[in-house]
């Protein structure tokens, strides 16, 4: 440590002069002022004022800046960034396919590429200001002087830098008091070392490596793969102590998670037992209540399935479930159970005028695009599937069939309720009332195809010829 | 000396072929600085430390339960089904539009040579930095795991994912926050000369120092002044189209929904001009009471004050203007789900809320026709308070009457603001009136180079 005190300290030189600083308490007086320096050829020189003074950049001759070519580069670049990074995010590297639309458009870019060329732009502003400048400079010999201080309150000052090349100590002062400031004054450089400590810088340095640790390693750890699990600082619902379905647990004794119902338990709106012609348009619930959920399959969805699939349930199910081998004979098998079921042949509520025109209304809306207006299995989807002849479509059965017009009310309020072939079951769209409502209107459709034009009244007969 | 006449003179007056002059009282550059600095030199008054102890109170409140709600959840707010954009929202909304008064003084005045700006826009530039502060906490919480924010931007992360850019949404993320760093650029840069003025007459040395570091050493070199004024010139014609699309990006939030009451094209115009009204409103919520306690009457004059009643009028009228268009576009459309929002906000379950928003925003600006009105500063005061309110309710009827009814009556419900949502915009309040008693003590309110630059120049020349 010794040994640095011996050495020559550079900076314990004699101070020198830089420069002269002129007073004027007249703004006007700093423009003429200004106007003459500016002749006599001085060009290390400048003026300092509170605010800006309009007039002095013609005094001085200061040229135009190239600040705002600076702007324009800047908000261009903020631009380009925009467009690129919104491209490069949202359509190549991580598509980003919303309802349709397409991965790229400009007219979504404009708001991110306008806010970020402002930003950039306001960036070039205020850091080309500060760059030009040459600012932040914290340390300036002018600030020595205590006349200095008032450069930004109410007074006016030229500042002749020594480094000009017309500068002399005696001709340079003259010159300046033939201006008449209020005051002249010399500035010295420093004869302390204008240096900062060394043991502040290494403090710093110190500092800004510790501060710099904790983002690089978090960093690090978000870029690199690990085979353990990482820390989680918030574990978010990451760990639950929630038990799984389909694990074991030490907790019940019969040793399952998931907990069966209790016996006689029914779900919520399932209670239907106590109006069960309402609810399945039986007379009473067979042993085997599976069979009132039964939906005859489709065969040729059945048929149609790959030849693996159809082989693989041969063998899951062999003897017990022999239908699973042939979908043809397990449709029949269920088309006969259904057909054996208690069915009610009258309707399990009054009827009335009302629900025809209620069943009316629902029809047409669930049931005429594929049955037709007049139940004839004509309706638009029908027609169009037809058309297309794809193969896979099922016509729907005209109820004007014998087969048909035999059923009971209880099973076609089943067929609604549960489906049939192609027919998804709409029990879960419908409420019961409205599916009632369907059966009888669409017993009415049946019965207006099978009537005698003669037996009509009269003014029934008038109206179907006038609507014809 | 540069000196203003010391006679008393009533600046509201007009006079056909003379400017009023800007700043009144015997003032020359010297007294200018003074007025200023006093604030931040002399022994600060007890007033101040009772407003700061009431609003640091009120921020640590906040504060408190923004803790709260991030351990517990955001289930303490009251916003659930239907009703998920609840009161942080209406904050944010109203916060945001606070602060477009600041820039717009600054900014756009500026572009116009509007002179009398000078006196209002330090204050008004920090009254937008604060309200984008009180505005940013509102989203940052609301996305309910706040440690994930960091989500809204487009950093590289290790599940490959990239924001959507499609998504308003992030729009907002990017025009809030470009628009809270070119506000903040925009007023540090304005500040920096004052700063060096606070510098050189700074007698403690932790004074000189913080005032020495922020001012850069800034020594009022007129090649300095040169590049500094273009950069000044071309900040504020970045700010000012800047203003309209933060605002605009906001109302897209709404707009590019489909929900009826929101997804309508005034919107961006209309939410302009909402933000611009409340804004002045609160500048001059606040700039009144302020100019009074800090003694600079002379430089905040009654002409700023009725200038800014003036804009107060206009944008008012453009609010009304724009719900009245509302409703004649939701009958004129024939849509019928638009048609119920609009009847269901004036007569249904949130009608009060409608009406206050109403007769805040709609009549009480129309009262600044009369000149007594516009002249007089508790009156002034009393008719902001009231937009302020308005503007706020404005923000709730929008947001909450179309989602609380939507298109299913099966889904629709009432909204409920929880205690945590009431306080939190007190709270709001608090951490606002913090920065701005922080600023009014240690910051130059007013900007003095400006004020300076403006003031006629001894010997008559020029009439600036």
């Amino acid at each position: 440590m010794a040994t640095t005190i011996e050495q020559p300290v550079k900076t314990k030189a004699e101070p020198e002069l830089l420069g002269f600083l002129a007073e004027f308490d007249d703004p006007n007086a700093l423009i003429e002022a200004s106007k003459k320096v500016r002749d006599a050829g001085y060009r290390n020189w400048d003026t300092h004022t509170p605010f800006p003074l309009h007039g002095i950049d013609e005094a001085m001759g200061i040229k135009w800046t190239i600040l705002p070519w600076i702007v324009a580069c800047c908000g261009l670049m903020g631009g380009t960034i925009a467009i690129s990074m919104q491209w490069y995010m949202n359509a190549y590297d991580y598509p980003f396919l919303i309802s349709g639309k397409p991965l790229f458009s400009i007219p979504a870019c404009i708001p991110i590429v306008f806010e970020l060329s402002v930003l950039l732009a306001a960036f070039g502003a205020f850091f080309g200001m500060l760059g030009l400048n040459q600012l932040p400079k914290l340390y300036n010999p002018m600030f020595k002087s205590e006349a200095f201080r008032r450069v930004t309150n109410d007074r006016f000052f030229i500042s002749m830098d020594a480094k000009d090349a017309k500068f002399s100590e005696i001709d340079t002062g003259e010159f300046l008091k033939s201006l008449n400031p209020t005051n002249v004054e010399e500035f010295w450089s420093d004869v302390e070392s204008p240096k900062l400590p060394r043991n502040l810088k290494l403090g710093l340095s110190i500092v800004g490596v510790l501060m710099i640790m904790p983002p690089a390693l978090v960093a690090y750890k978000r870029s690199t793969t690990t085979n353990t699990p990482r820390v989680h600082i918030v574990p978010d619902m990451d760990f639950q102590p929630s038990l799984k379905a389909q694990n074991t647990t030490n907790v019940f004794s019969d040793g399952r998670e998931i907990r069966p119902n209790i016996k006689g338990t029914i779900p919520r709106g399932q209670f239907k037992d106590d109006n069960i012609p309402f609810y399945y348009g039986l007379k009473y619930l067979p042993e085997d209540q599976d069979v009132v959920t039964i939906a005859v399959q489709d065969e040729k969805k059945a048929d149609a399935k790959p030849a693996e699939d159809k082989k693989a349930d041969a063998e899951k199910a062999p003897a017990t479930k022999p239908a699973a081998a042939d979908p043809a004979a397990a449709a029949a098998a269920e088309a006969k159970k259904l057909d054996e079921l208690p069915w009610v042949t009258e309707f399990p509520m009054p009827v009335t005028a009302k629900m025809m025109a209620r069943g009316k209304e629902r029809y047409r809306i669930y049931c005429s695009a594929c049955h037709g207006l007049g139940g004839e299995g004509d309706g638009l989807v029908t027609l169009r599937a037809m058309d297309l002849q794809q193969g896979t479509w099922v016509k729907p059965a005209s109820y004007h069939t014998e087969n048909v017009r035999k059923l009971p009310v209880g099973r076609l309020y089943h067929t609604i309720t549960n489906g049939v072939r192609k027919m998804p079951a709409y029990g879960p769209q419908i409420p019961p009332e409205d599916r009632w409502s369907i059966v009888l209107y669409l017993k009415a459709l049946q019965k207006s195809q099978q009537i005698d034009a003669n037996t009509l009244p009269e003014d029934v007969k008038r109206k179907l010829r006038d609507t014809k | 000396m540069a000196s203003v006449t010391a006679e008393p003179i009533d600046t509201t007056i007009e006079v056909p072929g003379k400017r009023t002059p800007l700043v009144t009282g015997a003032h020359d550059y010297g007294t200018v600085t003074d007025a200023v600095c006093r604030l931040a030199e002399c022994k600060t008054p007890k007033a101040w430390y009772l407003a700061l102890g009431v609003s640091a109170c009120l921020m640590g409140m906040l504060f408190g339960l923004i803790g709260y709600l991030i351990i517990t959840g955001v289930g303490v707010w009251g916003n659930r089904s239907p009703v998920f954009w609840g009161w942080p929202i209406v904050n944010f909304v109203f916060w945001v539009g606070i602060g477009h008064a600041g820039t717009l003084i600054s900014a756009i005045l500026f572009l116009f040579r509007q002179d009398w700006r000078t006196g209002i826009n330090r204050a008004a530039e920090a009254m937008t930095i604060f309200a984008v502060v009180c505005a940013g906490v509102f989203p940052g919480i609301h996305i309910g795991r706040v440690w994930l924010a960091y989500w809204l931007f487009p950093i590289p992360n290790q599940m490959a994912m990239w924001p959507n850019f499609r998504s308003p949404l992030l729009w907002d993320v990017f025009a809030v926050s470009t628009y809270a760093t070119v506000s903040l650029l925009f007023w540090y840069m304005g500040m920096i000369p004052d700063l060096a003025t606070l510098r050189d007459r700074a007698t403690g040395k932790i004074q000189q120092f913080a005032y020495g570091l922020f001012s850069l050493g800034w020594n009022g070199s007129s090649r300095h002044w040169h590049r500094y004024e273009r950069a000044y010139l071309l900040l504020a014609a970045l700010a000012a189209p800047l203003v309209l699309s933060v605002h605009t990006i906001v109302s897209f939030d709404f707009a590019v929904s489909q929900l009826p009451g929101w997804h309508t094209t005034i919107f961006p115009p209309y939410f302009v001009a909402g933000a611009v009204f409340s804004g002045f409103a609160m500048v001059l919520t606040l700039m009144i009471p302020a100019r009074k306690i800090c003694g600079i009457e002379d430089l905040l004059t009654d002409r700023h004050l009725e200038n800014m009643t003036k804009v107060i009028i206009a944008t008012g009228t453009m609010v009304g203007y724009a719900y009245a268009m509302e409703f004649f576009i939701a009958w004129y459309g024939g849509n019928r789900y638009e048609t119920f929002a609009f009847i269901n906000r004036a007569f249904g379950p949130y009608a009060w809320a409608y009406w206050i928003m109403v007769s805040c925003n709609v009549i009480s600006p129309q009262l600044f026709w009369i000149k007594k009105i516009r002249t007089t500063p508790w009156m002034i005061f009393v008719v902001c308070v009231f937009v302020n309110i308005g503007m706020w309710f404005e923000r709730f009827v929008i947001t909450v009457t179309s989602l609380s009814r939507d298109f299913l009556p099966s889904s629709w419900g009432y909204f409920k603001p929880t205690i945590v949502d009431v306080l939190m915009l007190i709270g709001s309040f608090g951490l606002f009136m913090t920065l701005f008693l922080l600023f009014c003590k240690f910051l130059p309110m007013v900007a003095m180079a400006e004020v300076k630059s403006v003031m006629p120049r001894p010997g008559g020349h020029g009439d600036h």
